[in-house]
């Protein structure tokens, strides 16, 4: 079943900037979206139009079908996290998860009821009585969860929800978000600028650039066939090798040093990427094109070589490799490397379309 | 960071302008007052004995003293809570304009320029029940102004006039006050069910208390001892006693009774509340209230 719908969703501020030009986007009952960009590519603004804190200008938003467009935030079903997690700070960690139900009216049994059932899943039972400002951050974030949940609305909306925690609690909270939801089966939608949160969290992605989204598909989607460049610099870390090159009878001629063959029916100007992880270590006689060596990353189970293609000149491309396991060339060093052809990834220059 | 002179001479050559000034117009006639509390004096100053304690007795056995401080109470608390009121709807309305908000603002805090006495002779024009047009005004309304006569109008005037100037000062403070309620809480809260009349009591105003408070205790202070131009200006602590505060009661007793022992130890006690104040203050006011 569709839970919720955008058609044709779009943003204009009263001075003129279009901050979304068009989304269509519908999501099933009970799915994860994450919404996913740069800074300044709309996410937050979209996400605050499904929840009813910024106007629709164009367009329509549906929840279960009713039209919510000209509805009050408090009306429409929905619960947020917010990137400072907005707890009231005058109030007890039992009172910010009860306010939302007292304003509906509901009995104090069953608030104190739902209260607690919700913090026993959260491990909150203890902290009930605390103000948020003897709390840490970590706790913080979950009685912020907890007070979306007590609600048990038909959409949860996550606005940047770990960006203000440490790197190991955000991968906690990461997998706890998740087990949550999963178990909830509530649908969600969540922004964030961090494709590895992206990646992890969503049973689809939405990549937002300039107030569109670029492509819509399940992570694994978008890693495999990025649509436009945009999606396939942004999905995966480090970045795919994006180059431009031209097509022609030869092949793709990337540069000088570099000619790949290929029999393909576009001509002209295209982008040619390979992810850092599908180059491949080879010999002298087998290899596509050889890197001269400008920097070594070693993380252990991986390494991480950053160098440009090999020229006369010294001015070739700059490729990123990433290899499994320790290793430790010399910088400045020549490394055969094959670009297997069944990784390529193919755009059009003019229209940034996949080919 | 510590400054440290190789002289010892040069510090206090440095202090002695503020000093003098401390010694000139604040120690030495507080010096005065305690001392004269103690004497009583003729009319003319040419002689004066020591009568002990006998000007704070008279003080406790007259019936005026008491009823002058139940006015300063009443006048007080009427100016605190109708200046905090008015300055804090100004500063919620203020706080949601867009356009023209420096200009609204900047208005608004003008009169806190206006002097004491102009504000009250601006005040005593506009209720003058003869020609102001406020009370012709009133006068069409069917209510007879003339605050001449009567008391509680006249109340009604001084603390109108005493009022009007500190609303500036509390709107500044409001406004900022509301503009530190991080946006995402209201959103949490609008989110959360809560019309905009609830989320104003439940959130914002909780959130205000510890500026609000501090405002209070700031226009005690200043309708107990600041407002002494306006009530000279509008009505001269009159009609009979009945807008006579302690502060214009050691005015009136001292320059025009000629009781300068009376005015002195009822300077003495009002000194005393001061005191008392600046203790309250540092004690409740200086502890910063902190939510994070």
């Amino acid at each position: 079943m569709t839970d919720v719908i955008l058609e044709k969703v779009g943003k204009t501020y009263p001075n003129g900037f279009h901050a979304i030009p068009s989304v269509d986007l519908s999501i099933e009952e009970g799915e994860f979206i994450v919404l996913v960009g740069p800074s300044g590519c709309g996410k937050s603004t979209l996400l605050r139009m499904v929840a009813g804190l910024e106007s629709i200008s164009t367009g329509e938003l549906r929840i279960r079908g009713e039209r919510m467009n000209d509805k009050e935030p408090a009306d429409r079903d929905i619960a947020m996290v917010f990137q400072n997690y907005a707890l009231y700070p005058h109030m007890t960690v039992y009172n910010n998860m009860a306010y939302g139900l007292k304003n509906r009216g509901m009995a104090k049994e069953l608030i104190a009821e739902k209260v607690t059932d919700v913090a026993t899943m959260l491990g909150l039972t203890e902290l009930l009585q605390r103000k948020p400002r003897q709390l840490s951050g970590g706790q913080r974030q979950r009685v912020a969860m907890g007070r979306a949940m007590v609600r048990d609305p038909k959409v949860f909306l996550f606005d940047e929800p770990l960006s203000n925690l440490d790197a190991k609690l955000r991968v906690q909270m990461r997998v706890e978000i998740r087990q949550l939801q999963r178990k909830l089966g509530t649908t969600t939608l969540y922004v964030t600028h961090d494709q590895v949160e992206a990646m992890t969290l969503a049973d689809r992605l939405v990549v937002l650039n300039k107030g569109k989204a670029e492509q819509i598909g399940t992570p694994m989607d978008l890693y495999n066939k990025p649509a436009t460049p945009f999606v396939a610099a942004f999905i995966g870390s480090p970045s795919m090798n994006l180059l431009g090159a031209n097509l022609t009878e030869q092949g793709i001629k990337v540069s000088d040093a570099l000619t790949l063959p290929l029999s393909h029916r576009h001509r002209g100007s295209i982008v040619w990427g390979i992810r850092p992880e599908h180059l491949a270590v080879s010999d002298e006689q087998n290899a596509d094109f050889a890197l001269r060596i400008q920097a070594v990353e070693s993380l252990g189970a991986e390494t991480l070589i950053h160098g440009k293609i090999d020229t006369a000149s010294g001015d070739g491309e700059p490729m990123v490799v990433r290899l499994s396991g320790p290793h430790l060339p010399d910088i400045n060093s020549v490394m055969w490397l094959t670009a297997p052809a069944q990784h390529w990834h193919l755009f059009d220059a003019m229209t940034q379309q996949r080919l | 960071m510590t400054v440290t002179f190789p002289q010892k001479g040069l510090p206090w050559l440095l202090l002695l302008p503020q000093l003098l000034v401390t010694a000139v117009f604040f120690l030495w006639p507080a010096e005065q007052a305690l001392e004269q509390a103690f004497y009583r004096e003729d009319a003319f100053g040419l002689s004066r004995e020591f009568v002990g304690l006998e000007n704070f007795a008279d003080l406790f056995s007259d019936p005026l003293y008491y009823q002058s401080l139940v006015t300063t109470l009443v006048f007080s608390f009427s100016v605190a809570i109708a200046g905090l009121s008015v300055a804090l709807l100004l500063a919620v309305m203020a706080d949601r304009i867009i356009r023209g908000k420096l200009a609204y603002q900047t208005l608004l805090i003008w009169p806190y320029a206006v002097a004491p006495a102009l504000a009250g002779v601006l005040w005593w024009i506009l209720f003058d029940p003869s020609m102001g047009p406020i009370a012709l005004w009133l006068g069409a309304a069917g209510v007879e102004w003339n605050h001449y006569l009567d008391g509680n109008q006249a109340m009604i005037l001084v603390v109108i006039a005493s009022t009007w100037k500190q609303i500036s000062y509390n709107f500044l403070f409001f406004l900022a006050g509301l503009q530190a309620v991080p946006r995402s809480l209201i959103e949490a809260a609008a989110i959360d069910g809560a019309s905009p009349f609830k989320r104003f009591w439940t959130i914002v105003f909780p959130l205000l208390s510890p500026t609000t408070f501090f405002l209070l205790v700031v226009n005690l202070v200043y309708a107990f001892f600041e407002t002494f131009g306006v009530i000279d200006a509008t009505t001269k602590g009159g009609p009979g006693q009945s807008t006579t505060t302690l502060v214009y009661k050691v005015f009136d007793d001292g320059f025009v009774g000629l009781d300068l022992g009376g005015s002195a130890a009822q300077s003495v006690i009002l000194m005393g509340i001061v005191g008392l104040m600046t203790v309250v203050q540092f004690r409740f006011i200086e502890r910063k209230v902190q939510y994070s």
